[in-house]
């Protein structure tokens, strides 16, 4: 029940008799009787003024005469309301139609019914409505359906504008007797041959063709036709029965089109009709049997179609496709479209094509059964979901360019060099990712290995080839938009992958560069351009280290000239790096003594990272540019901060950031300074001792750490080669004679100084040592003045190293006997 | 990428993840991903007192974006390289840009 009592049953849901004519089929007031007991359902008892029951129902006995109810007796002259009747239906859907394609105006075209007399006020003002279409439908009754109650035939042979007033009566009666409608009983024997809808355009009263040309004529066909088809299936089994031979020589054409025009409107028609005629045809499961005659064209469309198609062939209709998607046949031989040509062949062949079409078809329904998706995706789809797969596959694996070390380590470069020096804590994180890669360029290859003869494998591995390149580009295209901002909306979408996550702040950063101008004079600007130079080296040696991976296996005479090419490219390259890196360490700018900023090799040198680099420098540059180095380090060596910023006293020791300063050089700087030096011939010791006596400031080169090792690994050397190589030039000892007698008179007046602390420090190793070095080349009288110099140092350490624990007072006397040793004495001596 | 390559050498160190809640857990770092998540083992929280529902748990996966830091065994770092590795970043940044 519904919420307001009215029935809710759709009119077909009720499965009324068949045999329930007229009104019957839609009976609308059905739930009024029914209703009635309910509160709120709206009773029609007392809405309803009572006019109804003023009719006088009596005099209807001459209504016959009147309206004229058997067309057949009466003459047809005059019989306009039979005619209308006829045609009632299709009025109304002219009407209806009418009005679909011109909705406003179409007022004054009233439906046919008013012409009929009417009771002013009915209270059923619907059935004026022109969209009151179920009635046309309803009138299945003129199909020849068994009249139920005679006793009214009497009254009711009236055609359909009285049929409406005698419904209106019979409703009311109903309601009275609160009984199932009794209405609308129509007379069968007329009526009967002509189904309704379609017959009509054969009966319009003013002879007008079939197929008019005017303005929405054409359209009452059109609706015709779903109408026939329901028809159809409405009819009885004797009326079908009737139609079917017509039906079958037409398929699915109207009974009623004109003979002569059977060819082409068959083949139109067909077309449109397909969709109803198909499940007739093919679905032996309806009660209809299939005539003879409409056999072979079963046989023959049948499979054709399915084959071109790539339909399962127990798909009885091809109908919703349409023909359009029809293909030929696909079988090349001897085509048959005709059973004449069929029953033409001889027996065997007859045979032999049977059995052939049975494999096809058998043939057909396997490729059928593979090929039931075929075509969901299209290339462009297949394209796209490759891609994506690629792209992720490369992101999960980090580098599918494994073939590409360089690659490798321009993504992953701390890792894979870390793991090289120091050797990879484990395999792990490398090893996914080959045996990824290998498993699926194992499986690819396995795939389509074997089969590779010819262009095929080929032609898809290149294909690949291809979608990996597009894939990596696309890729690379990606990331250029990283947001999105829709308009509208209040926030941005930003894309993220693997291997660009999300950044979650996102800094713009001010355009650098001229908005502070730079102050050529200023100690901040210089420093920034200090800095800016030693990046610029760093980039540069990087550029060389790569350059250096990718050395080309050596070439003799026998190497192809592409080899050979390669080599002298990468030669050519080596240069260029290589003279860049020279101008970047800016050690040919020329000495200006009297710049307030220091040299810019030295500004390098005054930063933790310039000395880090000196290093790296070192193993780049040639024998000459080393010579360079050096000598241009030695020439500043008291500009040097950690020589000039390094002197310290026993008062006021070194800050803990100044040591390490030291430190660092002595780590990173001396090493190579001290391979060189080890390595020259005398002259070079020589013209290196000279620039130090003659350029720097010795009392501040010869109270730092840094200065004074220098000077050792000077003087060492000379002593070295005076040692192993006396054949030497004797002009040249001559000449450091000369200068070691220079540096002694320099270092003397401050050798009490020269120890960084007091006797307990013992960090004055190096001084010893230096001690020692002097004392070695000395002369007796130098040695001498050089014991006076330290002596007061030398008991003071004795005696603190009698206090201190055993060990380290060897340590120290150790240090001590350095420098006793070297000018032939001993610190046992002194205890 | 510089991040993950750098933790991809720490694996199998000690570390101790710091995160934004204040919590503090050692272990040894077993992997390690793009998005920086972090895979622990033989995990604990440093002041368990604090935290006892973790005393429980020994192996962890943590979130990349909740941590706050990472505390590293000094002498499994080469500064150096991370140096340049640091450089080449900003290099290929650049040129990104460009």
């Amino acid at each position: 029940m519904s919420f307001f009592g009215f029935d809710t049953t759709l009119p077909k849901d009720r499965g009324h008799s068949s045999n329930a004519p007229g009104f019957g089929h839609h009976d609308a007031f059905a739930g009024l009787g029914g209703g009635a007991g309910d509160d709120d359902a709206i009773d029609f008892e007392e809405t309803y003024d009572g006019l109804g029951d003023q009719l006088d129902e009596m005099d209807d006995a001459f209504n016959d005469d009147t309206f004229g109810s058997a067309p057949q007796n009466v003459g047809k002259d005059f019989d306009f309301a039979g005619q209308t009747s006829q045609i009632a239906g299709t009025i109304h859907e002219e009407q209806m139609l009418f009005q679909a394609r011109q909705p406003p105006p179409q007022q004054q075209q009233k439906p046919p019914i008013p012409h009929a007399s009417k009771p002013t006020r009915t209270g059923y003002e619907s059935y004026n409505n022109p969209e009151y279409i179920p009635q046309l439908e309803a009138r299945a009754d003129i199909w020849g359906l068994k009249p139920k109650q005679p006793a009214h035939q009497q009254q009711q042979h009236a055609p359909a504008p009285a049929r409406k007033m005698m419904s209106l009566e019979e409703v009311e009666a109903m309601i009275r007797s609160q009984a199932p409608p009794q209405h609308s009983q129509q007379p069968t024997q007329a009526q009967a041959q002509a189904p309704a809808p379609v017959s009509h355009p054969h009966q319009f009263p003013h002879g007008q063709p079939q197929y008019p040309s005017a303005p929405g004529q054409f359209a009452p066909q059109i609706l015709q036709r779903p109408q026939q088809h329901h028809a159809q299936a409405q009819v009885p089994p004797q009326l079908r029965q009737q139609q079917q031979p017509v039906h079958a020589e037409l398929a699915g054409q109207p009974v009623h089109t004109q003979a002569p025009q059977h060819p082409t409107i068959l083949q139109r028609q067909r077309q449109q009709n397909e969709p109803h005629v198909q499940p007739q045809r093919h679905a032996p499961t309806q009660a209809q049997t299939q005539r003879p005659p409409a056999q072979p064209r079963q046989i023959l469309q049948n499979p054709n179609r399915l084959s071109g198609h790539g339909q399962p062939i127990q798909q009885g209709q091809i109908g919703p496709r349409g023909p359009g998607h029809n293909r030929g046949p696909s079988y090349p031989g001897m085509v048959i479209t005709h059973p004449e040509q069929l029953m033409a062949l001889s027996a065997e062949e007859r045979a032999s094509y049977l059995e052939e079409d049975a494999k096809r078809a058998k043939r057909n329904h396997k490729i059928a059964l593979l090929a039931k998706d075929n075509g969901l995706m299209t290339p462009q789809d297949k394209n796209f979901i490759t891609r994506i797969q690629l792209q992720q596959l490369m992101s999960a694996t980090g580098n599918l360019d494994e073939k590409s070390p360089e690659a490798a380590i321009a993504e992953d470069f701390y890792y894979q060099v870390f793991s090289q020096i120091r050797g990879a804590p484990r395999q792990n994180p490398q090893q996914p990712a080959n045996q990824f890669a290998q498993t699926y360029l194992f499986q690819t290859n396995s795939r389509f290995g074997p089969r590779r003869q010819g262009r095929g494998g080929d032609n898809h591995m290149q294909r690949m080839e291809q979608q990996v390149q597009r894939a990596v580009e696309a890729a690379k295209a990606k990331p250029k938009g990283k947001q999105l901002v829709i308009e509208g909306s209040l926030g941005k979408i930003s894309f993220s992958n693997a291997k660009t996550p999300r950044p979650l702040l996102n800094l713009k950063r001010a355009e650098t560069g001229d908005k502070h101008p730079k102050h050529p004079k200023s100690s901040v600007a210089h420093r920034k351009d200090t800095l800016r130079n030693i990046e610029a080296v760093y980039m540069t040696l990087m550029h060389i280290e790569d350059h250096d991976r990718t050395l080309p296996s050596p070439i003799n005479e026998d190497s192809p000239p592409e080899a050979i090419q390669s080599h002298m490219e990468w030669r050519t390259k080596v240069e260029a790096l290589h003279k860049k890196l020279w101008q970047d360490i800016k050690i040919m700018e020329p000495i200006n003594p009297q710049s307030p900023t220091p040299h810019p090799f030295i500004s390098i040198l005054s930063h933790a990272k310039g000395k880090k680099a000196i290093q790296r420098i070192f193993r780049h540059i040639d024998e000459q540019e080393r010579i360079t180095v050096v000598t241009m380090i030695v020439v500043h060596l008291d500009q040097l901060p950690v020589v000039s910023h390094a002197v310290a006293t026993p008062d006021e020791p070194l800050s803990p950031a100044m040591r390490e300063e030291v430190d660092l050089f002595l780590q990173t700087v001396m090493p190579p300074l001290f391979a060189h030096i080890s390595e020259s011939p005398l002259n070079i010791i020589i013209g290196l001792l000279g620039l130090i006596l003659d350029r720097t400031n010795m009392h501040v080169v010869a109270r730092s750490k840094v200065g004074m090792d220098l000077l050792t690994i000077l003087i060492s050397r000379a002593e070295l080669l005076k040692q192993s190589a006396p054949e030497i030039n004797p002009s040249d000892w001559e000449q450091w004679t000369e200068l070691y007698n220079r540096l002694f008179d320099a270092i003397e007046p401050v050798l009490p100084v020269i120890f960084p602390g007091n006797a307990n420090d013992t960090g004055d190793m190096y001084v010893w040592q230096f001690l020692a070095a002097m004392g070695v080349g000395a002369s007796p009288e130098q040695q001498q003045r050089l014991v006076i110099g330290v002596k007061d140092r030398v008991m003071e350490t004795v005696a603190v190293s009698k206090t201190l624990p055993t060990d380290m007072a060897s340590a120290r006397l150790a240090n001590v006997n350095l420098f006793m040793r070297a000018i032939g004495l001993d610190v046992e001596l002194l205890g | 990428m510089l991040f993950f390559s750098f933790f991809k050498t720490l694996v199998d160190h000690e570390i101790t993840v710091e995160l934004k809640n204040e919590v503090c857990i050692r272990g040894t770092l077993k992997s390690v991903d793009q998005y920086l998540n972090i895979k622990l083992d033989n995990a604990e929280a440093v002041d368990e007192m604090r935290w006892p529902h973790l005393c429980s748990t020994r192996d962890m996966f943590i979130r990349g974006s909740v941590v706050r830091y990472v505390h590293l065994p000094s002498a499994a770092v080469d500064t150096a390289l991370l140096e340049d590795a640091t450089r080449r970043e900003a290099e290929a940044a650049k040129n990104k840009a460009k």
